[in-house]
């Protein structure tokens, strides 16, 4: 109940920041620049229609490319860090790619696959497999000795070895890692949504809308209120997801019973 | 029981070789409890690995019932030195880990209220004190009812009271069960408490330098006669004699 009351604290906090500062920009420039809050909730509220299939839509995007992120970042990230052979020659792999950021390859994807929904995927899933990969590798790499003994001991298949010990030890820190990233996520879906939405109607996404509605601030800036929403609801999902399956790790620490 | 014959045993390659265990050659007789001591570092948890199964031998073998140890088997089962709990299993869920694995069936319950469990087997070893880790970590090699017990340290690093609790519980379960047990310890009273036999290894790379009867061990008050306390003594020179 109090954490619930810190929150409100600190949304309320964040319109009043809001309120000042889209004020204080009226009175020294004479004009608005940025609406108000309630402006635009007004403004979202009228064309909430709009908004919310806006939302729905790049929140499905969104989704799907995390799943896909997760369904393969994960495995492999496991193996290449945990498997001797796989990481020596696969590890340099990663290291290289790594750093290559896919939407500067933007147009070369626009080439290979069109201006569809596959491109948007492709290039929010990339990023964020790739953080899911290097934090899972990272995490396999670090599990103790000890617990792998204890599991080997008892005449551990390779499968058992990864569902006693590999997942569960690393879990926490993948899910941390893929939390952290959800805004390079939600930023490479802004910019795939906009590059790359120029034919589609404010419906196809929260980018598109934000950039259609540029003459009209207070709802494009609604817009921008619904993606950073997406961004929080990702968040606190996968936080949620965090302390459900790794409650072993939260006993009588912050935030614990 | 358990042969051990020339065993060598090598960690990594080229210049970095670590060399840890050296021609070790011993016995253990079925139903024997021995114990093991030597300076830190000497090798003592190489050699359980290798009765276990979980490094092959650079050189030499090991045999437990006459049959040369080339895996994991069922029959043996291993203490870990920190008792090895994963942290994301309850305590029920890691004493049965090792039935779990082996797909097989059996009563932890009764095995953890046996060791005074009973009423955690829900918590997380986080929840617990280190004296009831160790004692889940024991639990779950005695799950599995093997012949022969390999104990690498169980007692380390534990307050003296629930230290002799713990080694009264270990006795008291080789009295009952009668397995063969080999027992890792730097504690030279714990080692004359249950060792029938004690090995006295060099440091590293390890040798047996020195092997002592003790047929004490079991007799009621032990611990107290003065024949316990002569062998305390004689070890303790023993092993300071085994270092230089
Ligand atoms: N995986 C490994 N790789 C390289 N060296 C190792 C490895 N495991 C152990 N060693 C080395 O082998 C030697 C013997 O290790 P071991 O763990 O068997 O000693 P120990 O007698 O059990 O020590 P302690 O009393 O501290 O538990 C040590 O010098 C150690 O550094
Ligand atoms: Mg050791």
């Amino acid at each position: 109940m109090r954490r619930v009351a810190q929150y409100v604290a600190a949304a309320l906090a964040v319109l009043l920041i809001w309120e000042v500062v889209s004020l204080s920009l009226l009175a020294v420039r004479g004009r608005v620049i940025l609406p108000t809050p309630v402006t635009t909730i007004r403004a979202g509220i009228r064309d909430f229609g709009e908004l919310s299939s806006a939302f729905g839509a790049s929140a499905l995007r969104f989704l799907i490319a995390l799943s896909i992120a997760f369904a393969l970042g994960l495995p492999i990230g496991l193996a290449v860090g945990f498997e001797r052979t796989l990481y020596q020659t696969l590890s340099p792999l990663i290291y290289l790619t790594y750093p290559i950021p896919p939407v500067a390859l933007l147009v070369f994807l626009y080439l290979a696959f069109g201006v569809g929904e596959a491109v948007k995927i492709v290039v929010v899933t990339c990023a964020l497999f790739f953080q899911v990969v290097v934090a899972a590798q990272g995490a396999a790499r670090g599990i103790p000795r000890s617990y792998i003994t204890a599991v080997r001991s008892a005449g551990a298949s390779r499968w058992q070895l990864y569902r006693h010990v590999v997942i569960p030890a690393t879990l926490p820190e993948v899910l941390t890692a893929a939390r952290v990233s959800v805004g390079l996520g939600i930023t490479m879906l802004y910019i795939v949504e906009t590059k790359l939405g120029l034919a589609g109607g404010p419906r196809t996404g929260l980018g598109r809308f934000i950039e259609y509605y540029a003459f009209r601030p207070e709802l494009s800036l609604a817009g921008v209120v619904g993606l950073s929403l997406l961004g929080l609801m990702f968040y606190a999902f996968l936080e949620f997801l965090e302390r459900w399956l790794c409650r072993w790790k939260h006993l009588g620490g912050p935030g614990g019973p | 029981m358990i042969e051990v014959e020339g065993l060598t045993v090598s960690y990594g390659a080229g210049r970095r070789t670590v060399l840890a265990l050296e021609e070790v050659s011993l016995t253990v007789a079925e139903g024997e409890l021995v114990a093991i001591v030597g300076p830190s570092g000497c090798g003592k948890s190489t050699l359980l690995f290798a009765m276990d199964g979980l490094i092959r031998p650079t050189q030499g073998v090991v045999r437990i019932g006459g049959k040369e140890v080339r895996g994991i088997r069922r029959d043996v089962a291993l203490i870990l030195q920190d008792a090895g709990l994963l942290p994301w299993k309850t305590v029920l869920a890691n004493a049965e880990l090792g039935l779990r694995i082996q797909g097989r069936r059996g009563d932890v319950r009764e095995v953890l209220a046996q060791l005074g469990l009973a009423g955690f087997e829900h918590r997380y070893p986080g929840e617990l004190s280190e004296g009831m880790r160790r004692r889940v970590g024991i639990a779950r090699a005695l799950a599995l009812h093997p012949k022969v017990f390999l104990m690498d340290e169980p007692m380390a690093n534990l307050d003296s009271i629930t230290r002799q609790r713990i080694q009264n519980l270990i006795l008291e379960l080789w009295q009952r069960l009668h397995f063969t047990g080999v027992l890792v310890t730097h504690d030279v009273e714990e080692a004359v408490f249950l060792g029938q036999r004690i090995f006295v290894f060099s440091p590293r790379p390890g040798r047996v330098v020195e092997v002592i009867d003790n047929p004490g061990v079991g007799t009621s008050d032990y611990r107290d006669s003065d024949q316990f306390l002569a062998r305390v003594h004689h070890l303790r020179k023993a092993l300071v004699g085994s270092a230089t």
